[in-house]
């Protein structure tokens, strides 16, 4: 059939009827002999390209390739090609473009010549569509600019807009030259200028001239104002009268109000963003707006914080605060969040406001303006879902005294005023809430001596609130918060009356409480509380007992509530940390990520899940496959998806806005991530997969010099944590999280292991061996010292230590070193003196494989219980890849130097006998490890199959540090008997059965 | 807290609020950038102080195909509520309508006749909202989705294609008080 993914090509309507048929059905024989005929007979060279396209279409070299000469010999000719030709011989290369030739380079010029020949033809825009098609931008551009030309007075304005945004498009992107660069940028701000001077100059709009008229055309205008424009520039017309941003808050228009505030605070023009601020505000009030269309909360905080920063404070933030009484008092009914926005925007002039964190009475130091405002606040929304974020970072910045005043005596007034039982239960848990906020912030704490009497103390400060001697933070107040919250849980699950009324309210105030309860415990387990470093491992140190109760009460918790996707996600994080990775799959399953936002969600549960969790992979359905198909679907076009359709609705920001997201999605660390997982995953298992990772077309493009971008979304993960800590997800996350760092180095580090592991396919038989054997050593070490180069630089870029595992660093570095000691291994020859880097690069191999094994075996030793086998697997993981690097490394030089000895008999083109020793000595020092990692996933099966293990898990999980005491709460809250707990317990245990089962199919060798 | 502004593609990085939630729907990239390019002023977004999207409404403005011009079914210039989800945790706050209002007021900028939406007819929470915002129930379309919502025995469900008159239908001729006995099949609707 004459279909292929290009769609299906219609020949020229004159062509007859049984050629028409034969290529409509893709009978290529007959098309070949009936074109040539009518070539022959009618001398019309269209002929002589249908068979061409014809030939293209068969299965042999020649005929395939014959397309691209006859476009090769079309580019040289410079004349004005036939179009219908030309869109032939387009749909006949389409496998060829991007790969064999460039379109920029080849069709994308022949589309210029045809269109700037024939620029009113119907045609020339198809041309253009074409160009943007292959994203050719220097050929659109070019287009475009004809199409311009051509219908200047046509009043057809859209041509004039394709060509400036193209232009502009063009002046921003890798395919244009330094040289060409400056010219563009100064072309299309000129352009828009003349524009621009035309609309502010005109007595009344005429719909045909060349200035701005519509949204889209003026917020054109100012984003390459922005790009390209000088800061006074962009300044004097954003207060023009006709293309100002406030002109267009009056016509309905927000986006460049929104747009010029965001870039003036980047600029720091408070004065303006606070009088653009007041204008817009008033106009509500004034009724030129609708009357809350500006009320945004950032458009008041802005004016808030523009006040604060003026030249005279109290009076400017009065002034917001007289604009916010008009709005409260307009006698309109408003919306539920705009009265919301009102009474935040209220609050934080309140905290603007100098002075206002001093008391109103000087011998009540803590009762402030703020936190009489933040008790006014709380009155009226503490029972709404949002409530916490709303004043979190508000609460997290009142002084030490405030917050105990907030605490102390605003909340339990505001607790007596309710009668109502489930209000008054919501108050507590979000008072839990809030009491768990303050455990994060400095100010609750005092430094104590950290040296008495010489000796270092593991108490160094006392907590203002519980006067105790603490760490940080305070685990006396954590202990506290937990048994209180425990308190209130029981309270509420032993009131059937409350149970009942739950469904009623915003949110299930158990579900808060277990919150609270959970990160307090997991604060108590130590969960990286003493250091926040991800690099380190995150269960080393930890009280292996409490964090399985955290693991217990959350875990119960979803139960209750399975629609709260922040619980799911935290619980996911906690089963992979404790090596239960098919719960925490389970988990993950429900919450149906898939299409669109795999890109910024998925990293929450896949990102290393082959080192935590090979078994997985051997699930029913292959476990990338949606995101695989995802970046297939979306990335398959070199041009943004939907890019053509922007153009024609006009659609300029749209068009500006898509291009930066493509080219970030195209660059996703997440994609990477896919890619890496499965590739590990299929390595893990002996297979091969679809080739090596570099040949996946979605990384063709990706050099060292590509900066891979993560947009990991974390906006649904539970964080009770303040501003003056990091959040939440750094305290359970078994690492750092993805960054471009990572990302090139595990691709740089599988592109190692495919070109260790690579096998020609059987039918290569070269017919010269000696030249073959020469030419395959000089690719490999070519690709060698590539490889080590890259993974060096990447390995010592600035940040690089920080974004690692302690693992994937020791991997990575073991990588980076073989792939320089191969380099020198294979170019040094018998005869040559002995290479000294080897030595000093197999000893640091060496090093770094023990240090490695001493961590693994450290970890095993210390290791809280042996409950926790399954928690160290990312370790295990990188200790077998590592050792099996070195393996495969040294096999591969040793192999190497076999078959030089078999090909020369004479010895010469052999390797250096030191070279040999050397990779003999890795060999044996990597196969112990290997064994060493194999026979401790056997000792592992074997422990987990012993009897007795529920018992086991259950002692461990109760005999935390938390005391008899917190203990009897935890049990409570989850039911009060051991039954749910067993239940959990027995749940754990066949997870990390099933794990073991995955690591027992894994390959050693 | 909340912004109310147009949709940037960037936002399908800060959706799980909403799309996580499991009556929201998440469809494939070409779906979202499809209406940000040929209606960007119709999808709009209400996002949190930390730049989560906590709601968004996805519509377009349209007439039926020039070939239905003289059908029953034709319609006339348009506006279309294709999506319109607010994330749980900003529920209650009047989100929804107020993004379905300033889908609204685009409606009358461009001069659309009226606001049309589907809703599964089980869905009576939908149904009385969009009720109290000045929709009726226009037509019903006859097995519209291709399951039941609240009933697993049943392989599909009938819609309510509601409507709310705009300002250039002074007459109110584009909407009925009668609309629920008259039903259309899926094929009529384009």
């Amino acid at each position: 059939m004459s279909f292929n993914d290009y769609g299906r090509m219609p020949l020229r309507s004159n062509v007859d009827m049984q050629l028409q048929t034969a290529f409509s059905d893709g009978n290529w024989n007959a098309v070949i002999r009936l074109a040539d005929k009518r070539a022959k007979s009618l001398k019309d060279p269209y002929y002589e390209a249908i068979k061409i396209c014809a030939e293209s279409q068969l299965d042999g070299a020649v005929g395939k390739s014959s397309v691209l000469t006859a476009i090769d010999e079309l580019v040289r000719k410079k004349t004005v090609p036939d179009i219908d030709t030309l869109e032939l011989y387009e749909w006949a290369a389409w496998d060829f473009i991007g790969g064999e030739i460039e379109y920029a380079d080849t069709l994308g010029p022949l589309r210029v010549r045809w269109a700037k020949a024939n620029p009113k033809s119907p045609m020339a825009i198809q041309c253009l569509r074409s160009c943007l098609e292959y994203w050719d931008l220097v050929s659109a551009q070019q287009i475009s600019t004809a199409l311009d030309r051509a219908y200047v007075n046509s009043g057809d304005r859209r041509h004039m807009f394709w060509s400036i945004t193209l232009t502009f498009l063009l002046s921003i992107s890798p395919q244009c030259s330094e040289s060409s660069r400056k010219v563009y940028s100064l072309l299309v701000l000129k352009q828009l200028e003349r524009a621009a001077e035309v609309t502010e100059n005109a007595t009344k709009v005429d719909v045909n001239d060349r200035g701005l008229q519509t949204e889209e055309e003026v917020c054109l205008y100012y984003r390459v104002l922005l790009a390209n424009g000088s800061k006074a520039d962009f300044i004097k017309r954003v207060q023009c009268p006709k293309l100002g941003a406030l002109a267009l808050l009056e016509k309905g228009h927000k986006l460049l109000f929104w747009e010029s505030l965001k870039a003036l605070e980047t600029w720091g023009e408070w004065d303006l963003i606070y009088d653009l601020c007041r204008r817009a505000l008033r106009m509500g009030v004034d009724g030129v707006t609708t009357p809350f269309f500006v009320c945004d909360w950032l458009v008041w905080k802005r004016f808030a914080t523009a006040a604060s920063k003026s030249a005279t404070p109290e009076s400017a933030l009065e002034e917001v605060q007289a604009i916010l009484r008009q709005y409260f008092a307009m006698d309109i009914k408003t919306a539920a969040m705009y009265k919301k926005n009102l009474s935040l925007a209220l609050l934080e002039t309140t905290f603007q406001l100098p002075g206002r964190s001093q008391a109103l009475d000087d011998g009540h130091k803590g009762m402030t303006p703020r936190v009489i405002q933040l008790g006014l606040f709380l009155q009226q929304y503490f029972d709404k879902l949002s409530a916490f974020e709303d004043v979190k970072a508000y609460v997290a910045d009142l002084s030490f005294e405030e917050a105990k005043t907030l605490m102390e005596e605003i909340l339990p007034k505001l607790l007596d005023g309710k009668s109502d039982k489930p209000q008054q239960f919501i108050l507590k848990s979000f008072a839990s809430k809030l009491r768990y906020l303050l455990t994060t912030c400095p100010q609750t704490l005092s430094r104590h001596p950290s040296v008495v009497d010489g000796k270092d103390q593991s108490e160094p400060y006392q907590c203002r609130l519980c006067s105790q001697l603490t760490s940080f933070p305070c685990r006396h107040c954590l202990k506290d918060i937990v048994m209180e919250a425990a308190c209130t849980y029981q309270q509420i699950s032993k009131d059937k009356d409350l149970i009942s009324s739950i469904p009623r309210l915003d949110k299930d105030p158990r579900l808060d409480l277990a919150m609270v309860i959970g990160t307090s415990i997991l604060k108590l387990a130590r969960l990286r509380t003493k250091d926040h470093s991800l690099t380190r491992p995150p269960m080393r140190g930890v009280d292996a007992g409490l964090l399985l109760q955290a693991t217990l009460i959350l875990d119960t918790q979803l139960k209750e509530t399975p629609k709260d996707n922040g619980l799911r996600l935290l619980l996911v994080q906690l089963h992979l940390l404790l090596g239960s990775a098919s719960i925490a799959y389970q988990l993950w399953i429900p919450m149906d990520v898939k299409r669109t936002i795999q890109d910024a969600l998925s990293p929450l549960f896949f990102d290393r899940i082959s080192t935590l969790s090979p078994g997985l992979f051997h699930g029913s359905r292959p476990l990338m496959e949606p995101l695989r198909t995802h970046y297939r679907n979306t990335l398959r076009d070199a041009c943004p998806l939907k890019i053509w359709e922007a153009f024609l609705s006009g659609s300029y920001t749209s068009i500006l806005g898509m291009n930066e997201y493509d080219s970030t999605l195209r660059r996703s660390c997440t994609m990477m991530m896919s890619m890496v997982e499965e590739s590990r995953a299929t390595r893990v298992f002996g297979g091969k997969g679809d080739g090596e990772i570099a040949d996946q077309q979605l990384l063709w493009k990706i050099t060292d010099d590509t900066t891979l971008v993560h947009q990991t979304d974390y906006g649904s993960f539970p964080n009770l944590e303040s501003h003056h800590g990091p959040p939440f997800q750094d305290f359970v996350r078994l690492g750092p999280g993805l960054s471009n760092e990572r990302s090139h180095l595990s691709f740089l580090a599988e592109q190692f292991a495919d070109l260790l592991g690579y096998k020609p396919p059987k039918e290569y038989k070269p017919a010269k061996t000696h030249e073959a054997a020469l030419r395959d050593r000089t690719y490999t070490l070519e690709r060698l010292s590539q490889l080590a180069n890259s993974l060096t630089t990447f390995l010592h870029a600035p940040n690089t230590p920080t974004l690692l595992t302690g693992p994937e660093t020791t991997y990575f570095s073991v990588a980076s070193l073989l792939a320089s000691a191969l380099v020198t291994c294979l170019s040094t020859s018998r005869g040559d003196p002995s290479p000294k880097p080897l030595a000093s690069a197999t000893q640091s191999i060496r090093a770094a494989l023990a240090a490695l094994r001493s961590e693994f075996t450290h970890a095993v030793a210390t290791q809280a219980s042996p409950c926790l086998a399954m928690a160290d697997m990312h370790t295990l993981s990188y200790l077998r890849d590592t050792a099996l690097a070195v393996r495969h490394a040294a096999a591969f030089v040793l192999a190497l130097h076999d078959k030089e000895l078999a090909r020369d008999r004479s010895g010469k083109s052999a390797l250096h006998r030191d070279v040999v020793a050397e990779m003999k000595a890795l060999e044996a020092v990597a196969g112990k490890a290997v064994a060493e990692a194999r026979a401790h996933v056997q000792r592992t099966k074997e422990t987990l199959g012993e009897a007795g293990w529920l018992d086991r898990l259950l002692e461990l999980t109760f005999a935390g540090g938390g005391g008899e005491d917190m203990e009897k709460a935890v049990l409570g809250v989850v039911g009060g008997d051991m039954a749910e707990a067993e239940d959990w317990a027995g749940r754990l245990l066949e997870s990390w059965r099933e794990g073991v089962k995955g690591w027992v199919a894994v390959k050693w060798e | 807290m909340a912004n109310f502004r147009r949709f940037r593609p960037d936002d399908l990085n800060k959706l799980s609020k909403c799309n996580l939630d499991p009556l929201t729907e998440t469809y494939e990239l070409g779906f979202y950038l499809q209406y940000h390019a040929k209606w960007p002023s119709l999808f709009q977004v209400a996002e949190d102080q930390n730049g989560n999207i906590i709601g968004y409404i996805m519509g377009k403005l349209e007439s039926s195909p020039e070939v239905y011009k003289f059908s029953e079914h034709y319609l006339p210039w348009h506006a279309h509520i294709t999506a319109v989800t607010v994330a749980p945790e900003a529920r209650r706050l009047g989100i929804g309508r107020l993004l379905s209002e300033q889908l609204e007021v685009a409606a009358d900028a461009n001069d659309a006749w009226f606001v049309d939406l589907f809703v599964r007819s089980t869905n009576h929470k939908a149904i009385t909202f969009y009720k109290n915002m000045g929709y009726s129930i226009f037509r019903v379309v006859k097995d519209y989705y291709g399951d039941h919502s609240t009933d697993p025995t049943q392989s599909s469900e009938d819609a309510y294609d509601m409507r709310k008159p705009m300002k250039r239908d002074v007459k109110k001729e584009h909407v009925r008080d009668d609309g629920e006995n008259h039903a259309v099949d899926p094929s009529d609707v384009w």
